[in-house]
């Protein structure tokens, strides 16, 4: 496995929701990403964002890794909930507050804070 | 625009179609919107039986699967997906 789709898993793993999107939360360059952030923060969700632009190689391997061929990707506790479209749906209906919670906790909400982190650098933390 | 992006995104939409119609052939509801004209920013809505009781997760998956070629070949620069579980 390539350094950069280990660097990847370990954002998919470690994260509580990761969200790899195009741009970032303070830029976005799509307007898919940006519908799944809006989501995302309604929910009230601590939201790890990866930019995908700087490198297609980011893509390609998130694409390879869990079988999933558009941006944006969100996920939660290291399972993969779906692109823009899903997680739209999910927030709407309520769904997506649900599997919040049974991911990550009732206390999600608590300290949640939005971060970026680049998978094209040395691991962090 | 011109009239060639016209003609160049309704190729695409109907490409697009053909996929989905061989991918399920049961459909009740089976749509494709360019959503720009430019024939690479589509709205696809999908409503099947098969659908029926699969995690919203799964069903997108089968639609993104029909349409693996041009999402690969750069024809689908954004794509937008409805889901429906049609009744038996």
């Amino acid at each position: 496995m390539s350094e950069l789709s280990e660097r990847i898993k370990g954002v998919v793993e470690r994260e509580p929701v990761a969200l790899f999107m195009k741009g970032t939360p303070q830029f976005v360059m799509c307007g898919n990403s940006d519908r799944a952030l809006r989501a995302l923060r309604e929910a009230g969700a601590p939201v790890t964002a990866v930019d995908i632009l700087p490198d297609p190689a980011i893509r390609q391997e998130l694409s390879a890794a869990y079988g999933w061929p558009t941006i944006p990707q969100v996920f939660v506790g290291g399972e993969l909930v779906g692109g823009a479209d899903i997680v739209q749906e999910l927030a709407e209906s309520g769904e997506l507050a649900t599997i919040l919670e049974a991911r990550l906790g009732p206390g999600y909400r608590e300290g949640a804070e939005e971060r970026v982190v680049d998978v094209l650098a040395p691991a962090q933390r | 625009m011109g009239a060639h992006d016209h003609y160049h995104g309704f190729v695409a939409a109907g490409r697009l179609e053909d996929l989905l119609r061989s991918a399920f052939p049961e459909a009740r509801e089976l749509t494709v919107e360019d959503r720009t004209g430019g024939g690479d920013h589509f709205q696809v809505t999908v409503a099947s039986t098969r659908f029926a009781g699969m995690p919203l997760l799964e069903q997108h998956r089968l639609v993104n699967e029909a349409l693996a070629e041009p999402l690969r070949d750069g024809t689908i620069h954004e794509l937008r997906i409805k889901t429906k579980e049609a009744q038996a």
